[in-house]
């Protein structure tokens, strides 16, 4: 059959010939940065990065993990900075000596969201009366479980409360998932759910400005979301680009990334506060 | 939650997504088309290697008797069911920075990726073309030697015969590659218009809760597979 | 009969099969040039022995001369001067064309391809414009048995050892094939050993025929088998060994010396019912079933059927008439128990 045999040879040469097409970026100015989901899935480093590469000539590359994977690849050196959002743990990262500089650029806030009806009448509670309320109600709660820095916040938040993790509970749902998933489970099941605000402005986003479940205890000042630039230990990681990743959290801290950062909204609302100092 | 209003939703990404997919293609949407060039790199490249490899080792597993022969075969049966994340987690241990190979800076590349699929494809296409040479017809050698081959003809002729068979272990690797996620995921990182590749978008897209953005790129990716498949058609016996 | 280097010399030769011994043989020849006809009930161990003679397989003791030295599987000087034509047609997943050349292909000699094919084809009666792109999947057993003959006739070996030729194919084919075989022999001295279950067609064709009874060889036509099962009877202190027979007759064998029981042709009797003779000799009644023309010789080719077995006896002209054998005769075979002898 010619016609099928010219046809195999043209999907052959299409596909050798992609291999030309994915040019893989030089080795000089090129970072590597590790991050977590939360400012990855919310758009906002589509939208900040590309200044970046612009007003540096750096070319930088992300990829969006949990925190505790995102530490990982900073201890393994596989990346050459980080921008993460769980600063107990990255204190003890830099005591640790793998961390060299940490530096604050923006925040936001954690806030518990649940069904609109809320069963477990949360509204106008405090952080750890809320919790208290849906432990004794014993609603439906889903948590990352993954170990991410919202993970941890959560975990602190339980603490704080004086109630023990409830693990093994079976209305304590851990999905082990990324926040945008995990809070659509949470709406599947008409559960609640601890969010950062900014993928909260995004999942109303995505659910076109009206979303079933909404903010219901927020403000506590340990609700407080940090997000911080790390750079690497040059003693640990030796072949990290420890000055290019320097120049990035300079810009991140310069004038032009923090206008940018709050200039960043989803439905006129703010996702990131810029605070570095 | 009245039963039609469920299922209205449940089934409406479903729609959406195949609508999703035609414009997706049409309008040639460069992340999209970045993550379909990755994925053919990516599965190419593997497929490219492990066939080179897999072919002679299975036809050597398959023809000859020697020792280790049963203990060998059922290893490498084991092997085809590796869970992706695990090779993915094998392949990061050693193109790590602090691995072993970590000063050849794999990590994070479509070729790292192609790495690590290739250790997927590799027992896939060994086995299968080890079952197919040990059920040859045993007339086929005798024909060959009747006729006057040598070793090396046996063996190349051999493979010729089976050509078809060969084809479905292809097919059959090809397949497991190009649907894997856990290699492209941990070793490729997922960043976009580098090592993002169709599984790892679909997953991206899935886990942000845009389930007709995951269907589209699902759709997208078996028009890939059903074209490349039905160039191999033509390759077939009738 | 001038000695000439025989084709094959076998020496000790013994094969075994998962534990069972298929082949066993002494010392056997085959002349070059000559006709073999191989025959024997299923399981006999021809297919194995066709497939030591055409070193597929080494033997797992003892030797196989050919030209008069000993080779083994693989040998250069073997390859494609020996070549094996299996019973159910096997052809390679190629155009007709492309298998006939194969072999001459594979080694290197590819001049005037076209036109040896063109003859090879023509031999086995397959017109070359007609067959020669037909896939190996567009042909009837025959044509594909007869292209695989074609494959094989191109490469003028020096032995050509067929397994049941004619079984899987029709008349016409059947016909080509023994033809093409035949002509191979005329032109170009090519031994054929033959195997098939057409008695009639083997008798007719071979120099020498065989049969093959459990892995071991007979002159078919020289050494008449008692064929197994044979039993032990006890008188008094003694053990004889006899062969049963139906109607509670039995014929007396010495002591077992080896596993199949044999006597010479030329130490039969046939005789008629009314003859008798007794003192220690055997008889068998027997059905004479066919008498054929054997052209080779012009002796007549005797079917007589004893009920348990089956046994074929050459007789000349002369001999047939004088005791007036015709297919429908019962007759009884006489013969002496010291006659008979163990192998």
């Amino acid at each position: 059959m010619k016609s099928g045999k010219s046809l195999s040879v043209l999907i052959a040469v299409l596909m050798v010939l992609s291999f030309a097409f994915t040019v893989q970026a030089g080795e000089k100015g090129e970072l590597m940065m590790a991050t977590t989901t939360s400012t990855d899935n919310t758009g906002l480093l589509d939208y900040l990065i590309p200044f970046f590469e612009q007003e540096t000539g750096i070319a930088l590359k992300w990829t969006a993990t949990g925190t505790g994977k995102a530490l990982k690849l900073g201890q393994n050196c596989d990346v050459d900075v980080l921008l993460v959002h769980a600063p107990p743990a990255e204190k003890a990262y830099i005591a640790a000596g793998f961390g060299k500089d940490r530096r604050e650029v923006m925040y936001n806030d954690f806030v518990i969201i649940g069904p609109k009806s809320d069963p477990a009448g949360l509204k106008g509670k405090n952080i750890s009366q809320a919790l208290s309320a849906i432990k004794a109600s014993k609603a439906f709660f889903m948590s990352r479980g993954d170990d991410s820095g919202t993970n941890k916040k959560e975990k602190l938040l339980w603490k704080n409360a004086g109630i023990a993790l409830p693990d093994k509970e079976q209305w304590y749902v851990q999905t082990g998932q990324g926040m945008l998933a995990t809070i659509h489970i949470a709406q599947e099941r008409n559960g609640y759910t601890m969010t950062d605000r900014a993928t909260y402005i995004k999942y109303q986003e995505q659910q076109g400005g009206d979303a079933p479940l909404t903010v219901l205890v927020e403000g506590d000042d340990i609700l407080l979301n940090q997000y911080s630039v790390l750079t690497l230990n040059p003693e640990n990681c030796p072949d990290a680009k420890y000055d290019l990743a320097l120049k990035f959290s300079d810009w991140m801290a310069s004038e032009s990334a923090q206008n940018k950062i709050g200039e960043f909204r989803l439905l006129g609302k703010k996702l990131f506060i810029p605070n570095a100092k | 939650m009245p039963i039609t209003s469920v299922a209205e939703t449940v089934l409406t990404f479903l729609v959406e997504g195949f609508f999703k997919a035609i414009e997706l293609l049409i309008s040639g949407d460069i992340s999209t088309w970045s993550a379909v060039s990755a994925t053919l790199n990516a599965s190419t490249g593997s497929m490219l290697v492990s066939l080179l490899t897999g072919l002679p080792c299975g036809f050597v597993l398959g023809y000859f008797d020697f020792r280790f022969k049963r203990p060998i075969r059922t290893i490498l049966d084991t092997l085809l069911a590796l869970p992706t994340v695990c090779v993915g987690l094998i392949v990061y241990a050693f193109i790590s920075s602090k691995g072993p190979l970590g000063d050849m800076g794999l990590l994070f590349t479509l070729t790292g990726i192609a790495i690590g699929q290739t250790i997927l494809a590799f027992p896939v296409v060994t086995a299968i073309t080890a079952a197919i040479i040990e059920n040859i017809d045993p007339a086929l050698k005798l024909t060959l030697v009747s006729l006057g081959a040598g070793k090396k003809d046996i063996i190349l002729t051999c493979l010729w015969e089976v050509r078809f068979g060969i084809l479905a272990a292809a097919v059959t690797a090809y397949g497991r590659v190009l649907t894997e996620v856990g290699i492209s995921m941990i070793v490729g990182g997922n960043i976009k218009y580098h090592t993002r590749t169709m599984t790892t978008a679909i997953a991206l897209e899935t886990n942000k809760g845009l389930f007709a953005d995951g269907i589209a790129l699902g759709i997208v990716l078996m028009a890939i597979a059903f074209t490349v498949n039905l160039s191999l058609s033509f390759l077939r016996k009738k | 009969m001038a000695s000439p280097v025989p084709l094959y010399t076998l020496c000790r030769l013994c094969h075994y099969y998962g534990g069972k011994k298929v082949v066993d043989i002494d010392e056997f020849n085959i002349p070059s040039g000559s006709i073999t006809g191989l025959s024997g009930p299923n399981g006999s161990g021809k297919t194995t022995f066709l497939k030591l003679l055409a070193f597929a397989i080494a033997p797992s003791q003892g030797e196989i001369r050919f030209n008069g030295r000993r080779e083994y599987p693989m040998s250069a000087r073997v390859r494609s001067r020996v070549t094996l034509m299996t019973q159910a047609p096997y052809l390679l997943k190629r155009s007709v064309l492309e298998n006939v050349v194969y072999g001459l292909k594979i080694r290197k000699d590819t001049k005037k391809l076209k036109q040896r094919a063109e003859r090879a084809l023509a031999a086995v009666g397959l017109d070359f414009d007609g067959f020669h792109n037909r896939a190996w999947h567009q042909l009837s057993g025959g044509e594909a048995q007869r292209v695989a003959l074609a494959a094989r006739l191109i490469l003028e070996p020096q032995a050509l050892l067929l397994d049941e030729p004619v079984a899987s194919v029709d008349a016409e084919s059947a016909r080509l094939i023994l033809k093409a075989s035949l002509a191979a022999r005329d032109k170009w001295g090519c031994t054929l050993i033959i195997v098939s279950h057409d008695l009639a067609w083997l008798n007719a064709c071979s120099d020498t025929r065989l049969s093959m009874e459990k892995g071991r060889i007979f002159s078919t036509h020289e050494e008449i088998i008692l064929p197994p099962p044979y039993q032990t009877v006890q008188t008094g202190s003694t053990v004889n060994w006899i062969l049963p027979l139906s109607n509670g007759r039995q014929v007396c064998l010495p002591d077992k010396t080896g596993e199949t029981a044999l006597i010479p042709a030329d130490k039969i009797n046939i005789a008629r019912e009314v003859e008798t003779q007794f003192n220690g000799k055997n008889r068998i009644p027997v059905l004479v079933t066919r008498m054929a023309l054997e052209p080779k010789t012009g002796r007549i080719e005797v079917d007589l059927n004893a009920d348990a077995f089956g046994l074929t006896l050459l007789l000349s002209k002369e001999q047939a008439g004088a005791l007036n054998l015709q297919p429908g005769k019962k007759r009884i075979l006489v013969f002496r128990t010291r006659d008979v002898f163990w192998r």
